[in-house]
Parts: structure tokens; C-alpha cells; sequence
């Protein structure tokens, strides 16, 4: 036997000779002319990263000033000194928030992956990508970044193994004696976060069209949230984690045996989106911090977990509260015995009996029978009787809180610094519980402070029993994610983004980490929604602004529409999902721009980084899969703003404004090199307080390309909130004026007397008009690019 | 100069006992001794951040700062505070973080066009925040850094000990600050 190598081949005289036949390769359409970069590898786009770093300069804040990542070491790298292989310490700093975003990056495209191969062994790699009647751009990350069209199942394998390879070869550069520059390893943790976001639409893109979720619907229906939602008189199933391949069966099952309504199904964290997108009748428990929340009220019947941030102790955790534990991923095995080869009954057994704790079974139909069949058997060995309050008693809970020698070892290890001293003392003194139940809205019950206490307390129980009532009806409507945006409402809203007068897109993406009450995120998201900016959300944030309600009982998503339009409130979904949000800053770019896109992706970063208000705002990041998304974005031209806990990542990209020969682009109508206002000011950006967080949010959609009535209305709102939170006007407003035109009209002569008094601008107040002191003049057919071929190519023309 | 057991004063423990460095801690110092560095400074800056949305009494002590003449660089919002008591702080629209970055270029000459600072105070900041531009601008700057919040700050040059337990105790160190300037 012998293999013909890809080509045409003349075999004469055929005898006795079987032909098998691998992929055959169609002719492909020519359905765009292919650009620059397809498949690009690390060099391609290092240029255009190159430009992003030197105006927006990689900041670094170390956790560890030493290294101990290879045997010559430990080293100490403090003071910027160098290590025994060479690093040094901001490049040493570099290379682990590439490490971290190769982590974030392998997630989501191993889920990819995983779900691609079940799926195709499912339906078939023929299955067509179809996203509804409204969606044509069916793959724009896909389509820019590896230059193809994806039409079937089969076609995204393509994606995938780019992205997979181009991880590896990142994943490669982090290793001992590479990269010497620092500015070169944010090159590359741009470009493995590319990488992430074209792993994250493979796996968005396979679930819907195979699962059929929701596919672009704005309207899609509102699902129970929060921790109070379960109907304690059933068995309840928990599915935990980020990939609803595993858990999906479940609801198959109980369909086929109509048996649905006498079940709970609720989730934690993105698998939970995911079971909403498949079955509208499964619940939303919440993010990852409800999950010891949701245990130890000892709430599940089963659970299941799969994969990505899910607790590390997830076993232990369940095991302490009586409750069975099926683990089904292959990246988080849990140390359990594999089962997939024992018959249902012979699992179910185990689990009831207690013989064994938990399983691993990573075969998705056998868990679909499986959690089912565990719950309720373990539903009537309690007989419902489960203990719902974190204590048996108020006197328990009193007799583990007088435990409490305020020793303050809890608050030395709470990642917030909680004062769950102050809250148990006071509890001694007086019997009451408030300052106690104010900490469970901050809470992330990590645990941590029960490892370092003397006494042993549950202090996590004692902290959600004081909150108890509040926080069983902290429960709300999240909306079910939709998937992608509509090319249709592309069309209606492009040109309004891009000039302004849609004053921004607010992307709300991420984790739970905090720094305030859950409450404060819908607080900051309301101020821009009721303003008419698009809010688009997913992940934990999307389920958080599920559970938190205004007076009249009402969530936002009750409050303000699916369309991603004005005062839209978009849930896409869970974490792949945030693959629509990049797709749709990139649609406009192809729609209403008709930019080519086809391995094109430095002149739509570019487009999207001169024209395109959308701002990334992640209030509670902690991942690695969050670091990766948003520096995904950043090369992508799109800025995002972190929550106090994201300088943990301990790497940002900060702009400086006073610094006048960064802030440039050519200009492809007047052929020039102009000197811009700089908008925007930073692309990775850490805030401390909801107030800040709504300033910079703000101020982070202003763009060079504004129209006078675009950027009229962004100064508005920017110097609105300003004066509204920081009780005066921005610094730099100035900044961003470069016509009369421009000014807030309520505004506007307040304003040109400050600009004359304090700016010294020349003003002619009979035509109130600006004379001298804007950095440039606003001219409407300015066409700015950094990208020196997208100059030429444009100028040629 | 350094805080020790038969003082009044806690002995220093790092606001989060994980947040370990190889390189010095920052020395646990007495009102008295910040008084002096801050009259002793060439250009110094107290940045103020959002804990002072959440303690008047810190928007009190950073109004006499600025009665003193120290300029006050206000960050997340703590600028509304201070301007409705007749502040003008030299910055309120930029985050610690851009501040940070600023400070760590040599060509920065200051919010006021004379220079960069030599001494910088920083009052009200979530501390796990605050100790990643400690650490920052301890690795990659010469500036004297100072925290006088009531958490122990290892990766500032300068830091008040830990006074979480006894606040009067904290209010009354600032007080003496101010009294020593």
C-alpha cells in the first residue's frame, strides 16, 4: 500500500487496486480577495503590535519579584535585576501573563475541540452553519483571522487546528532562553489571545447550529436566577462549569421520559447559560462564588461537574455535605475512578450507597441517565429533608460565632480584606447579625479564611446563615443568551456607532471578583443603559445583573430590550459566546464599512481602533480565560476597563495623554501625518470604585473618527458623568474639542470661556467660534489609519 | 525610626499575609518621621482613592493635607468630596493606575508642567490594589512611596503598621501627621 501525495494523479491500467479516499478537497469559492495575514503565525501581526505598544505601553505591577520557574534558580529579580538564565523582571512579568493567556487561550479552544469531535461523531462534519436568516457573516473572527468561510461542521476543524497550533507555538516561547523583550511577549500574548477568540467561535458557533441555541433571536426567554429558585420539593440536579456537552443529555433524557417537571436543573457558572440556551425551563443558581454557597445549604441532589473554574475542592466540598459528585471532563478528572464502561445501574449504585463519593464519566449520554436516576434516589433518602440554613439551628449558628477570639488571621488572608472580626464581635455583643449578613454581599466564599482560623469556624456558613433571607431572594430574570448580532441590525446601527451618535458600546464580560456589592454592576450598567448606550454582557456578569432587582421587583433585562441596539441589553451567552461581541466590532468594520475581511485583520483592528466606541468592562476579573479575552480585544483595537482585582494580572497597556508624539495617524484624505487627540487613552485599565468605573468607561468610547455631532455627544455624556461623580470637569476634555461643534450645546459658551480662560484658546465670541487651541481642526472626511499598508492601499486608489 | 512591640503601636503584619516579596518591606514608620519626609520632600503628591467615598473622616485629613500644601491628586471619584470642601486637586480624572504608569517615566514633569514628584502619599485605597503600584513603582522607579492607610503596605517604601483593629488609634496617627507638618 503506498499514499498519493494532495494533486492530480494519471493511474493507467487499474487492476486489483483499492482506492480509498481521504477529505476531498472542493474548489473553494472566491468569495473574497484574500489578504495579508491568513493564518497568520506570531510574525505577521507583530508589526501592527508593535504600533498598539508604543502608544499604549505595557505597564507592569509584579506579584512575585522572584522566579522559580527552572532549576538555576529561585531568582531574585527584584529591582528589575536579571535572573540566572538572563530574564528580567518586567519581562520575566511578560512571560507569565503570556503563560496565562496560553492558559485562557487552551481553554476555550480545548473546549472547542471537545465539542467539535463529539459533534461531528454526533451529526455529522457535514451539518451547515446556519445562524438564522439574519446572520450571513457567520464566522467573522474565523473569516479575518484564518481566511476562510466556514460552511459546515467539518469546515471549522480548519479554525481550530490554527488556533491550536498557534498556541503551541506561543505556549513555546515562554519556555526558558527565548523572548529577551517584553515588548515582543505582549506580541505574542496578543496573538495567542487572537488565537483564543477564534477557539471561542469555533466552539459558539459548533454548539449553536449542532444544539440548536438560540440563534441571533434578541428576544429570547427569561429564565429564573439566583439562589432562592429551585422547587425544594423535587430532586435537583446541578451542573456546574463550562461546557454543556456533558450535561445537555440530562435534559434529553428526562424529555424522552417526560419526566422534565418533576426535576430541578440548575446551574453554576457558564454551563448554566448553556443549559438555558438548550432548554429554557433549566435555571440559573449563578456565578462561581454561589457554589459553595449553593453545597453547603446542601441544595443539589447530584452534581456534575466539567470544566474551567470550577472549585479545586469540588469533591471535598460535596463530599462534606452528603452529596454525589459525577465529574465528566477530561481536564478535571478529580481524582475519581473511570467509569464509562459500567453499566448505568451499577454507577447509579454507587453514588446512592455512598460506596463511592463521586464518579468520572466523561460519556455524556450515561450522565444523561445517570444524574437523573442519582438525584432521585437521593431525593428520597432525605425525603426532602436537607438542611437548607448552613446550621441546624440559630443556636448553633450563635454557639460557632462566640468561637471568635478576633484574631484577624481571616481578614489577613480574605482577598477583600473583609472585617469578619468586626462582624462576628459585634455579633457577640449585641446578638445581631447585620454586620455579619452585609459581608455576604461581598463574599466571594473562597474559603480562605476558614483554612487560617485557629478555632475552626465555618465561617462561610455563619456569614451566609446571617444573610440567609436576603440572599434566598436575591433571585431575578436573567434573559437566555442569544448567540450572535444580526448582520440586519449591523446595518441599523453601524453607521450611528461609528459616528458617534450611538455614544458607545459597553462590553460587561467576566468574572465575580468584586470589589463591591453584586449590586454595583448593574448600578454602573444602568448608568449607560439609561443614557442609550449598547450594554452587551455574558458569562458571570450577564447571570449577576440576573439576580439583582430595582423596586418594582424588576431586573434590567425586564427593563431594556434584547436588541443590540440603543438601550439594548444583550446577553450573548456564556464564555465562548464573547467571540459575537469581537464578531460584531468586526462586522461593522465588513458591513457597514465593506471592509474586506478575508486575512484582513490589521486594517479591521485598525478600523475598530479609530471608529468603533466599544468598550471591554470586566468589574470582577480573576481568570486566565479572562486575561486572554481581553487582551484579545486589545489587539482588536478595542479597549477594556478591569475592576481593582485585574492589576492582579499584574500587566496593563497604558497610554500617556501629555506624551504628544504618540497620538498620530495618517491621514489617507488629506495624505498626511496628523497629530489626534488621544482617544482612546488606554487599552487595558484598572478602576477602583463603580464611580470611576463609569468615568473611564465613558471617556473610553471617545474616537478619533466622531463625527462633530458623534463626538458632541460622547463630551456630553462624558462630561455629564464626570461632574456627576467627580464634581467637576474632566482634565482632559480639552483635549478632545477640536470644533465649536463639538461642545455640549447646554453647554457650550460655559465652555468656550473656560477653553479661552483657562486653556488659553483664541476664541470669536461673535461667531463663537474656535480660532486657535484644538490639537487638530475636525474635518469630515478625516480617514485615520496607524497601518502604513492600509495608507498606501487606500491612498492608491 | 521603625515601629516596634513596646510602642502603642501593632506590630506590622502585611495587609494580606500571601502578598510576599524577596525584596525589602516597607518600614513601619511613626506620624512623626512621615511629617518629616514630607517637609523634607522637593515635590511631593498625596493621591487619594476611593475609600474616601466611604470615610469622611479621610476627606477631613486630605483637606488638611491640602491646607498644608501638599498638592492632592484625586482618584475614583474622591475629587467630589474634596471639591465641596474648597479643594483644587491637581488631578481628578485619571485612575491610580494611569497615575502610576505616569510617575514611572522619567519624563513626566508632574500634573503642573515643574517635574516629576520625589515623594508620593497615598490615602484611602483598597489595599490589594494599592499594593500592586507599590510594587510597581518600588521595582521601577526611585520614588519614595509612603502609604498611610490602616493597612500595612509591605511593598511601599514607607507604610503605616497595621491598625485595623483600633481606627481611633489610625485617625489619631494622621492627626499627628498633620499636627508635625
Amino acid at each position: 500500500m503506498f499514499e498519493l501525495k494532495k494533486g492530480a494523479f494519471v493511474v493507467d491500467e487499474l487492476k486489483n487496486v483499492s482506492i480509498r479516499i481521504g477529505k476531498v478537497v472542493e474548489e473553494e469559492e472566491e468569495w473574497e480577495e484574500a489578504g495579508p495575514t491568513i493564518k497568520p503565525g506570531i510574525l505577521e501581526l507583530r508589526k501592527w503590535d508593535h504600533k498598539l505598544l508604543d502608544r499604549y505601553e505595557p505597564f507592569y505591577a509584579p506579584m512575585q519579584d522572584f522566579c522559580n520557574l527552572c532549576t538555576m534558580g529561585p531568582c531574585d529579580l527584584s529591582m528589575n535585576k536579571k535572573g540566572a538564565c538572563g530574564i528580567d523582571l518586567k519581562t520575566a512579568k511578560a512571560r507569565l501573563v503570556t503563560i496565562a493567556c496560553c492558559i485562557g487561550a487552551s481553554a476555550h479552544t480545548a473546549h472547542a475541540r471537545h465539542l467539535l469531535d463529539h459533534l461531528i461523531e454526533e451529526y455529522g462534519e457535514d451539518l451547515p452553519i446556519d445562524l438564522g436568516g439574519n446572520v450571513n457573516v457567520e464566522a467573522p473572527l474565523i473569516r479575518t483571522v484564518v481566511g476562510i468561510k466556514p460552511r459546515t461542521l467539518g469546515d471549522l476543524r480548519e479554525a481550530l487546528e490554527w488556533a491550536e497550533r498557534e498556541i503551541v507555538k506561543v505556549l513555546h516561547s515562554t519556555h526558558i532562553g527565548n523572548e529577551e523583550s517584553f515588548v515582543d511577549y505582549e506580541s505574542k500574548s496578543m496573538h495567542v489571545s487572537m488565537a483564543d477568540h477564534v477557539g471561542m467561535e469555533v466552539a459558539d458557533i459548533a454548539q449553536i447550529v449542532a444544539f440548536n441555541l438560540p440563534k441571533a433571536e434578541p428576544n429570547t426567554p427569561l429564565v429564573d436566577t439566583g439562589f432562592g429558585i429551585v422547587d425544594r420539593s423535587k430532586p435537583t440536579i446541578v451542573v456546574v462549569g463550562h461546557n454543556v456537552m456533558y450535561a445537555r443529555p440530562i435534559s434529553d433524557y428526562l424529555e424522552e421520559q417526560g419526566r422534565l417537571d418533576d426535576f430541578e436543573i440548575a446551574g453554576l457558572c457558564c454551563t448554566a447559560h448553556d443549559m438555558t440556551r438548550y432548554n429554557a425551563r433549566a435555571k440559573i443558581f449563578g456565578p462561581i462564588y454561589y457554589q459553595l454557597r449553593v453545597i453547603r445549604a446542601g441544595l443539589p441532589d447530584v452534581v456534575v461537574s466539567d470544566e474551567q473554574c470550577i472549585r479545586a475542592d469540588l469533591l471535598d466540598a460535596c463530599k462534606k455535605a452528603g452529596i454525589p459528585l459525577i465529574a465528566t471532563s477530561d481536564a478535571a478528572a478529580r481524582g475519581l475512578p473511570d467509569v464509562s464502561d459500567w453499566p448505568v445501574e451499577k454507577i447509579v449504585d454507587a453514588l446512592v450507597s455512598g460506596k463511592l463519593p463521586g464518579v468520572f464519566l466523561p460519556v455524556p449520554e450515561k450522565v444523561g441517565q445517570v444524574a437523573p436516576l442519582v438525584a432521585e434516589a437521593v431525593f428520597r433518602k432525605h425525603g426532602g429533608e436537607r438542611k437548607y440554613r448552613f446550621f441546624e439551628s440559630d443556636e448553633q449558628l450563635m454557639e460557632e460565632i462566640k468561637k471568635c477570639t478576633q484574631c484577624m488571621n481571616c481578614v489577613f488572608t480574605c482577598p477583600h480584606s473583609l472585617r469578619i472580626d468586626q462582624g462576628m464581635a459585634h455579633a457577640q455583643k449585641t446578638g445581631d447579625l447585620s454586620k455579619l449578613a452585609k459581608l455576604e454581599e461581598i463574599c466571594i466564599a473562597c474559603g480562605k479564611c476558614e483554612q487560617v482560623c485557629p478555632k475552626n469556624i465555618k465561617i462561610i456558613n455563619v456569614i451566609m446563615r446571617s444573610n440567609y433571607d436576603n440572599l434566598y431572594n436575591k433571585t431575578g430574570k436573567t434573559r437566555v443568551g442569544r448567540g450572535p448580532i444580526q448582520d440586519t441590525e449591523i446595518r441599523k446601527v453601524g453607521q450611528p456607532i461609528v459616528f458617534g451618535q450611538i455614544p458607545g458600546v459597553i462590553a460587561a464580560v467576566g468574572c465575580i471578583n468584586y470589589p463591591d456589592e453584586m449590586r454595583s454592576i448593574v448600578e454602573i450598567l444602568e448608568e449607560f443603559l439609561k443614557r442609550r448606550y449598547i450594554v452587551v454582557t455574558s458569562g458571570c456578569h450577564a447571570m449577576d445583573i440576573g439576580m439583582i432587582k430595582d423596586e418594582e421587583g424588576k431586573t434590567l433585562y425586564e427593563k431594556y430590550p434584547g436588541d443590540f441596539d440603543a438601550g439594548g441589553l444583550v446577553n450573548v451567552g456564556s464564555c465562548v459566546s464573547n467571540s459575537h461581541i469581537a464578531g460584531a466590532a468586526i462586522k461593522i468594520a465588513n458591513i457597514f464599512a465593506m471592509r474586506p475581511l478575508r486575512g484582513n485583520y490589521a486594517e479591521i483592528a485598525d478600523y475598530v481602533l479609530n471608529r468603533v466606541g466599544a468598550v471591554g468592562f470586566s468589574w470582577g476579573p480573576y481568570s486566565h480565560k479572562a486575561a486572554s479575552i481581553a487582551t484579545g480585544f486589545n489587539r482588536l483595537g478595542v479597549p477594556v476597563v478591569v475592576g481593582p482585582h485585574g492589576t492582579k494580572y499584574r500587566r496593563a497597556y497604558i497610554g500617556k495623554p501629555w506624551k504628544k508624539d504618540k497620538w498620530w495617524v495618517y491621514d489617507i484624505k488629506s495624505r498626511q501625518k496628523v497629530n489626534i487627540e488621544p482617544a482612546p487613552d488606554s487599552l487595558l485599565v484598572a478602576v477602583e470604585t463603580k464611580e470611576e468605573a463609569i468615568v473611564q468607561l465613558a471617556r473610553l468610547c471617545i474616537r478619533p473618527n466622531d463625527t462633530a455631532q458623534g463626538r458632541q455627544i460622547k463630551l456630553t455624556h462624558y462630561i455629564e458623568l464626570h461632574q456627576k461623580y467627580y464634581g467637576d470637569l474632566p482634565d482632559d476634555w480639552h483635549l478632545y474639542v477640536r470644533s465649536e461643534a463639538d461642545l455640549p450645546l447646554k453647554q457650550k459658551e460655559e465652555l468656550l470661556k473656560v477653553l479661552e480662560k483657562q486653556y488659553g484658546w483664541k476664541i470669536d465670541w461673535d461667531k463663537k467660534k474656535i480660532l486657535e487651541g484644538p490639537i487638530r481642526q475636525y474635518d469630515a472626511g478625516f480617514n485615520p489609519t496607524l497601518v502604513e499598508e492600509v495608507y498606501e492601499k487606500y491612498t492608491r486608489r | 525610626m521603625m515601629v516596634n512591640k513596646e510602642e502603642k503601636f501593632p506590630v506590622a503584619k502585611r495587609f494580606d499575609v500571601a502578598d510576599v516579596q524577596v525584596s525589602r518591606d516597607a518600614t513601619a514608620i511613626k506620624p512623626k518621621v512621615v511629617a518629616n519626609m514630607i517637609k523634607k520632600a522637593k515635590r511631593p503628591l498625596l493621591i487619594t482613592g476611593g475609600q474616601l467615598l466611604k470615610d469622611e473622616k479621610l476627606v477631613d485629613f486630605a483637606v488638611k493635607f491640602a491646607e498644608k500644601g501638599i498638592p492632592v491628586a484625586a482618584t475614583a471619584g474622591s475629587s467630589k468630596p474634596l471639591i465641596e470642601k474648597g479643594v483644587k486637586p491637581v488631578c481628578k480624572t485619571y485612575t491610580l493606575h494611569q497615575i502610576t504608569q505616569f510617575l514611572l517615566d522619567e519624563e513626566f514633569q508632574g500634573f503642573d508642567g515643574q517635574g516629576n514628584y520625589d515623594t508620593v502619599i497615598f490615602l484611602g485605597f483598597l489595599p490589594y490594589y494599592l499594593s500592586r503600584m507599590l510594587s510597581s513603582l518600588k521595582h521601577f522607579s526611585k520614588i519614595t512611596t509612603i502609604a498611610i492607610d490602616e493597612f500595612y503596605q509591605p511593598h511601599a517604601k514607607f507604610s503605616f503598621t497595621n491598625l485595623t483593629k483600633d481606627r481611633e488609634l489610625y485617625y489619631s496617627m494622621l492627626q499627628e501627621v498633620l499636627e508635625n507638618l
